[in-house]
């Protein structure tokens, strides 16, 4: 039980996940500032706002909301990224003891932080929350199918296991899925979906802060905010880390390979970045087609090309 | 071994008796209702505890079995035959415990509804047929029980509002024709088989008849838990009829029932091909789907749950088409979920409408803090049916998962395409997930009306049963793969292992530690300095008051494209409604027929004339 608590909530659970994820936002923002021929914030600045939040700011309670239901979301949205989390790290860093979770239950266990955004978000009782609530809701409608579609691909190279140590191991044995052109197709597909999940630009339109001012976080502020950025600097570590694990060989922290396994991690986030920086916000309705025509149909072509082998 | 005769009989004797006492006296009908179930339900604990038996009541039916009964060549033994078995047993137990919790309920929401005549005379009928179907192992008895329940049915929903006589004729015609369409196939299956106990038959689905007696009875089948196409009763029925009554029938009972009735033609009565499995998979699927997408974009909330009734019965057709140990224990799991949580979604939403008197989403709003109880309540049964993890809808969604997964290694058709399947399903998931956000949003989150200041919490009995049952939803999440499923499922279908992983009590435990986590931190937090405002969205006071957001339009992007349009459209026009184009096409008959009666007479006698000489060729 204690050793199951450590995992959960020290490492590589809930602490060491929000430390990386923090870093690799201070990643995120540098790269940006970059691009946008600035100077770029100092590393650690993600803790800075995390404590700032936590400690310092006012926190302002909705007045005609569900103030229960408003403050306990992001309780929950912390505990859906941190368990996903230690599901997705504990095979990824190499830990065989403690407990393990299939992809189907990682896949659902991820969907539990946006879910938790949007029902605070409706319990705020603010109209414009309410909007970006709906366009979240429809935004994880339109790339859980693409989503699932990739895992299914994954399922079907791995040879139809859904165990996600075992999906490392079959590619550090016969050489990553990433090296032939589905897994090339998947990785690019599950890029996307990461991006949406993680609500960033091009498909930011819940949150859409020059149009209906942050959307479904406009009523967070202070601590209960800071638990949210705490959920989503998680998430911003996990996802990538998903990524690599599915398709490209997983993490090995031995000698050199330390500073691939970093690489790789910098590099997923940088294609994020890349992406987020270089497009313009997306309607909702042309994000639901963009996942339910293109992407849909570019994961079913890397299915039928693994059933070829290719 | 008499349990099992009490248990049908006591429930239908009361029932009959209390036709004597006249409406004045509902609560004493109600009192006396309760004590029966209760009753039942310590005899159905008793059965489920008991040993497994094949029973013919010998003792009981010796004495009718007369001699006018056998003058007449009539063996009374040989039909009425019963077979207790693990899943019976199950589907007892739950049929009875259903029961208890929405008389409960029913006490104080029926005695509201002045205008329902004999609620309790058929609740109990409905009760007592209902466990003489399921416990029945002859096929003519089952039937007699199985036609009695149409009847009861169309009883249950009449007299709540005047629409509700139309949904009433509408569930009795579709379930009476799926019922005579079933008497064809038990028919055949005697003509093959010569016997009919079902504990004696094991068709192979080779030739035509037997794929016809197949699909004979998986219509009856299909009817009564409410699967594409025969589902169109169901929606109707939960918008009409009292919720209590919803919640009872099309929730619960008629789950449990026809998909007791399908496991037992999946896996008793028929061996099925691999094409039956395609076609079966696939009507799961388009179940799932096409009535969740109709959900969506309802407005009328308890229609909103009728819809979802019809769609999670896809879940558990895919999990018998999928024939194997993994896939029937998802199944009936997932039906035992689904009874759970949508029983509580429609008492919840009875409350909402005893309290409110609204039907309407975008007329309610903002009752989490009046109504706290139903909402935690409902969140819970919402988060269910979404299959959000711990709780036990993801639990059998899961299990359904794994079970196509595993189906897919095999080879065949089925298996080949089990993407498809997989995909469907996930996303039918995700659909649910969106439309209780709807439901749970507009009603009980948002800002509250001015008009529902003063609405109270229901009272104990109403809300009780929603606890209870919102307990059995978390218990039977937390407990799966621990617990429920070895003890309730692997009776039934057999050790199967999982091929996935899932902790749900460690995972659920959890849940504990990181609420009081968050509670640590909001208590280390700047949180005791919070200040209440109202809430911003630009250009002064008064966009707050015109600017509520409403919930019904939440999905309005869906609805417009293009192609998910035209099926509404059509789909409101009734075009997917197997009730309504049959009418259609009966009018469309009777209106053809009808030029012929052009009031000529010597046309008249044309046609006479040329019937008669029809006739006389053929006798010739």
């Amino acid at each position: 039980m204690a050793e199951q608590l450590f995992y959960f909530l020290i490492y590589p659970g809930l602490l060491f996940a929000a430390v990386i994820g923090a870093l690799l936002s201070w990643y995120d923002r540098k790269v940006t500032a970059w691009v946008q021929f600035r100077k770029g914030p100092p590393v650690l600045q993600p803790f800075y706002d995390f404590f700032k939040l936590l400690l310092v700011k006012e926190t302002i309670l909705p007045k005609h909301g569900s103030k229960g239901v408003f403050l306990s979301a992001p309780i929950f949205a912390v505990f859906g990224a941190a368990i996903a989390g230690v599901f997705i790290l504990l095979p990824l860093l190499g830990i065989e003891t403690g407990f393990k979770g299939d992809i189907i239950v990682i896949f659902y266990l991820l969907t539990i932080p946006s879910l938790t955004y949007i029902i605070g978000a409706l319990a705020s009782g603010n109209p414009l929350a309410a909007i970006g609530g709906s366009r979240e809701m429809k935004l994880i409608l339109s790339y859980e199918l693409t989503f699932l579609l990739v895992l299914a691909g994954i399922i079907q190279k791995a040879g139809m296991t859904i165990s996600f140590s075992e999906i490392i191991s079959i590619q550090s044995l016969n050489g990553a899925f990433a090296g032939s052109i589905s897994g090339v197709i998947l990785f690019i597909v599950f890029v996307f979906c990461i991006q949406a999940k993680l609500a960033l630009v091009p498909f930011d339109a819940p949150e859409a802060e020059t149009e209906i001012a942050d959307g479904i976080m406009i009523e967070y502020s202070g601590t209960p905010y800071a638990m949210i950025k705490l959920a989503k600097y998680i998430m911003f570590f996990i996802l990538p880390a998903f990524l690599i694990g599915l398709l490209w060989k997983g993490l090995n922290f031995e000698g050199i390979n330390i500073l691939w396994s970093i690489l790789k991690i910098l590099f997923v986030v940088l294609l994020l970045t890349l992406i987020r920086n270089t497009n313009p916000r997306v309607k909702i309705k042309q994000a639901i087609r963009y996942f339910l025509v293109w992407m849909n149909l570019l994961a079913i072509i890397a299915i039928v090309l693994s059933y070829f082998g290719l | 071994m008499n349990e099992l005769l009490y248990i049908i009989i006591i429930p239908v004797i009361i029932g009959s008796a209390l036709f004597l006492i006249p409406g004045k006296f509902n609560i004493l009908k109600g009192i006396l209702a309760i004590f029966t179930s209760i009753l039942c339900l310590v005899y159905s604990v008793l059965i489920f505890t008991g040993k497994q038996f094949a029973f013919t009541p010998y003792t009981a039916l010796d004495r009718l079995n007369s001699e006018f009964l056998r003058s007449i060549n009539f063996d009374l033994i040989k039909y009425s035959a019963f077979n207790i078995d693990s899943l019976n047993q199950l589907i007892l137990l739950f049929v009875a415990i259903f029961a208890f919790l929405i008389l409960l309920y029913s006490i104080v929401y029926i005695s509201k509804e002045k205008k329902i005549n004999n609620y309790y005379e058929y609740f109990l009928l409905t009760l007592g047929c209902s466990f003489g179907a399921v416990a029945s192992d002859n096929l003519l008895l089952f039937l007699i029980f199985w036609g009695i329940l149409g009847l009861t049915l169309y009883k249950l929903i009449k007299a709540h509002n005047d629409e509700s006589s139309a949904a009433a004729k509408k569930t009795l015609i579709i379930v009476g024709a799926s019922d005579g369409i079933m008497i064809l196939g038990i028919a055949i299956l005697w003509k093959i088989t010569g016997t009919l106990n079902m504990s004696d038959i094991n068709v192979d689905t080779n030739n035509a008849l037997t794929i016809l007696a197949f699909f004979t009875l998986l219509i009856g089948a299909f009817t009564k838990a409410g699967a594409f196409p025969f589902h169109s009763w169901i929606p109707d029925y939960t918008k009409n009829a009292p919720a209590s009554s919803s919640a009872f029938l099309p929730a619960s009972l008629d789950k449990l029932l026809g998909i007791y009735f399908l496991a037992r033609i999946c896996n008793n009565l028929f061996v099925l091909n691999d094409w039956l499995r395609v076609v079966i998979l696939s009507l799961g699927v388009i179940t799932i789907i096409t009535a969740v997408l109709m959900a969506l974009v309802q407005h009328d909330y308890k229609k909103l749950l009728g819809f979802h009734a019809v769609s999670q019965v896809g879940y558990m057709v895919v999990g018998f088409g999928l024939g194997t140990m993994l896939g029937i224990a998802a199944g009936l799991f997932h039906m035992v979920n689904h009874a759970l949580y949508k029983s509580g979604l429609l008492l919840s939403a009875g409350c909402v409408e005893h309290r409110t008197g609204k039907n309407n989403i975008e007329e309610v709003g903002g009752l989490s803090k009046v109504m706290p109880i139903t909402f935690i309540a409902a969140l819970v049964f919402a988060l269910s049916i979404s299959g959000i993890p711990p709780l036990n809808g993801f639990a059998s969604k899961w299990m359904i998962y794994q079970g196509i997964i595993d189906f897919g290694a095999g080879s065949g058709i089925a298996n080949n395409l089990w993407i498809v399947w997989l995909a469907l399903a996930v996303l039918g998931s995700a659909l649910t997930l969106a439309s209780f956000i709807k439901f749970i949003g507009g009603i009980f989150l948002g800002r509250k009306k001015e008009e529902f200041k003063a609405i109270k919490e229901v009272s104990v009995l109403m809300w009780l049963p929603l606890v209870i049952l919102a307990l059995f939803c978390v218990g039977f999440g937390v407990f799966a793969s621990g617990y429920i499923v070895p003890k309730l499922f692997y009776p039934i279908a057999g050790n199967f292992s999982f091929v996935g992983i899932w902790q749900s009590e460690m995972v659920s435990l959890l849940i504990l530690v990181s609420i009081i986590l968050g509670l640590i931190i909001y208590f280390i937090g700047n949180i005791k300095n919070y200040r209440t405002a109202d809430s911003f969205v630009g250009g002064g006071e008064k966009m707050i008051e015109k600017g509520n957001y409403n919930a019904v339009e939440f999905y309005k992007t869906i609805s417009d494209f293009k192609l998910l349009n035209d099926i509404y459209k059509k789909a409101e026009e009734k075009w997917f409604d197997i009730y309504d184009l049959t009418k259609r096409f009966v009018l469309w008959c009777s209106h053809s027929f009808s030029n012929a009666h052009n009031g000529i007479l010597s046309n008249y006698t044309i046609w006479i004339f040329a019937g008669l000489i029809i006739m006389l060729l053929i006798m010739i």
